[in-house]
This record gives structure tokens, sequence and C-alpha cells, in this order.
């Protein structure tokens, strides 16, 4: 299976979930519930998404809460696989009219659908950009913060979207992402399943490859943050997979 | 928009602006003259998607 393969696998989902023609993105989300109430329940405050569009809330990723409250004032943030927009508004509340906030994502229908919910809703710090994680249209050493929400899992080549991170933040900047990792090493069966590499399945990382792979891009104080375990059917295979959704901090080095 | 750079080389990318609303750039590309490659802006949205990514959506 290719990259490219699994890069068309996770646009025709999204752009799908963009254009609200299916619901359900993530193992780590339920179905049928409203996005408000699914995005509350990973995580968000109610009091923080009052202050954003409901549309951007569709209910999808597995919650980065703390990354958000830990922005301050004037901060440049980047937001991998921004989709709807929901973390680039919360955070573009956090720093403010002085602070940015940029959101990239390779879904053309989700870029398209969050530019037309900052418009209307008046945002003039945030931007969107239509680019991959793995290969980021952004300068060096130009951001404060990354973040990402339940996205990273979903990009064939995570070491690189590492890499990529570590190479736009100034020195001293922030890696505050949430993601979808495992306990054990998948079966190949699922590894090789287009549905559940969109899903946030099949492309999920052993955790402790993951958390090794940040070190090598170079991120020092890595720590996780939270770690919140799940069970999820993998319907292809009649198969229980243990995943875990978690919270992730580490700074680029002084 | 500021703190650009083209997806591939991290070159700087120069601007050409088509149409202009309140300071907005509604239409327009981005060059990197590194890798000779014009990156549109429709609709006031930079697509920055790597070449083969790009030819790969169309």
């Amino acid at each position: 299976m290719t990259n490219e393969k699994i890069k068309d696998a996770v646009k025709a989902r999204y752009s799908q979930i963009a254009e609200r023609r299916e619901q359900s993105c993530c193992a780590s989300c339920g179905c049928g519930i409203s996005p408000i109430t699914k995005t509350e329940a990973i995580g968000y405050s109610r009091e923080d998404l009052e202050c954003i569009p409901e549309e951007a809330a569709m209910g999808l990723g597995c919650g980065n809460p703390t990354a958000i409250a830990e922005l301050k004032l004037e901060e440049t943030v980047l937001d991998l696989g921004s989709g709807a927009g929901i973390d680039v508004f919360l955070a573009a509340t956090k720093v403010g009219p002085k602070g940015r906030v940029i959101g990239v994502d390779m879904t053309k229908e989700m870029i398209d659908k969050a530019s037309a919910i900052a418009k209307s809703n008046g945002y003039t710090n945030v931007e969107f950009r239509l680019g991959e994680i793995e290969k980021l249209p952004v300068d060096d050493r130009s951001i404060d913060v990354v973040i990402s929400n339940c996205v990273i899992n979903l990009a064939p080549d995570k070491a690189k979207v590492f890499r990529e991170a570590y190479r736009v933040l100034r020195t001293g900047g922030k890696f505050s992402v949430s993601d979808i990792v495992t306990e054990r090493a998948l079966s190949n069966e699922i590894r090789n399943d287009l549905n559940a590499w969109a899903g946030c399945i099949a492309g999920a990382l052993e955790q402790q490859q993951y958390l090794r792979m940040i070190k090598e891009a170079g991120f020092v104080d890595l720590h996780v943050l939270s770690n919140r375990e799940f069970y999820v059917e993998d319907s292809n295979n009649k198969e229980m997979v243990k995943l875990s959704s978690i919270t992730v901090r580490a700074c680029k080095r002084e | 928009m500021h703190i650009l750079a083209c997806p591939v080389c991290k070159g700087d990318l120069q601007l050409t602006v088509e149409e202009e609303r309140d300071g907005d750039v509604l239409s327009g590309s981005l060059f990197c003259s590194h890798c000779q490659h014009s990156y549109p802006i429709v609709g006031g949205i930079p697509n920055l998607l790597p070449p083969d990514e790009a030819e790969a959506q169309d």
C-alpha cells in the first residue's frame, strides 16, 4: 500500500465529513451525538465552545484542551490538520488580535469550510492554507506553538511531520499535540485496511515508537500529559483493538 | 499572509496579486524561484500542496 493511496483515502473520508455526507471520523468518537456534545465530551469546556462558531466544532478528534488552555496573548500558533477550524478558532481567542493562528490541512473541502467560517464570523487573526503536514508551507523558526488534534496518526510518514514541526518552531517553542496511539503493534490486516487508516486506527503507532520519533526530531522535555485508553472494534477484521488517546507536550531546545 | 515558505525547498515565495479586497488577496499566485513552481491563490486560499499532491487533487 503506497503513501499516496493512504492520503487519497484520508482525503476522501474527510472531504465527505466536511460536506456532512459522513459523520464519524475517528475511532474515538461516538456516532449519532450532536457535534457540540461530542466536542464537549472530548474535553473542551462549554465556556470555550460558546466563544467559537458552532459549525467549526464537528466533533472530530480526540481533544486538545490542554494545548489551547496554555496559549498566551500574541503567540503565533500553527494547527496541523486544522479541519473545520475548531482549534484554530479556540486558539484565536486565546492569542488575541495581535496573535496569529495558521491552520494547515490537505483536504480542500475542510479548508474551504474553515475559511468560510472565519470570514462570516469576522476573524482577523486566523488564516488557512491548503498544504501537507509532512511538507509544511511555513517558514523556519516562525511559530511559538504547534498544536494538532488527532491528525498525525493519519500521516503515513510521522517522523517527517515531527521534523517539520521542529523546523518551523522558534527556539524554545512548544509542540503540544493529542493523538491516537496503540499499546501493541497492529496486525498487518488492519495496517493494510484503508478504511481503518481514515478512521484513525491503522495509522496509529505504538506509543513508545511515537514518543521516540518525537525525541529523534530533536524535541526535549517530552511529557505525556494524559492517556485515555479505549477499545474499538475494527469492523472489517472483527477484532477488538486497544487504543489510547494521548496528549503530549515537548519543547524545541533553548 | 506571512511566514510562508515553499513546501518543497522552504524558500521564499513571491506574491503576485490578481484581485484584492480589504487587504486580503482573493486571487493570485505565490512563485518559488528555486523550484520554478507557482502556487495558486484561489478564493483567498493559497494552495500550497506540493506539486505532485496538487496534481493528484485536480
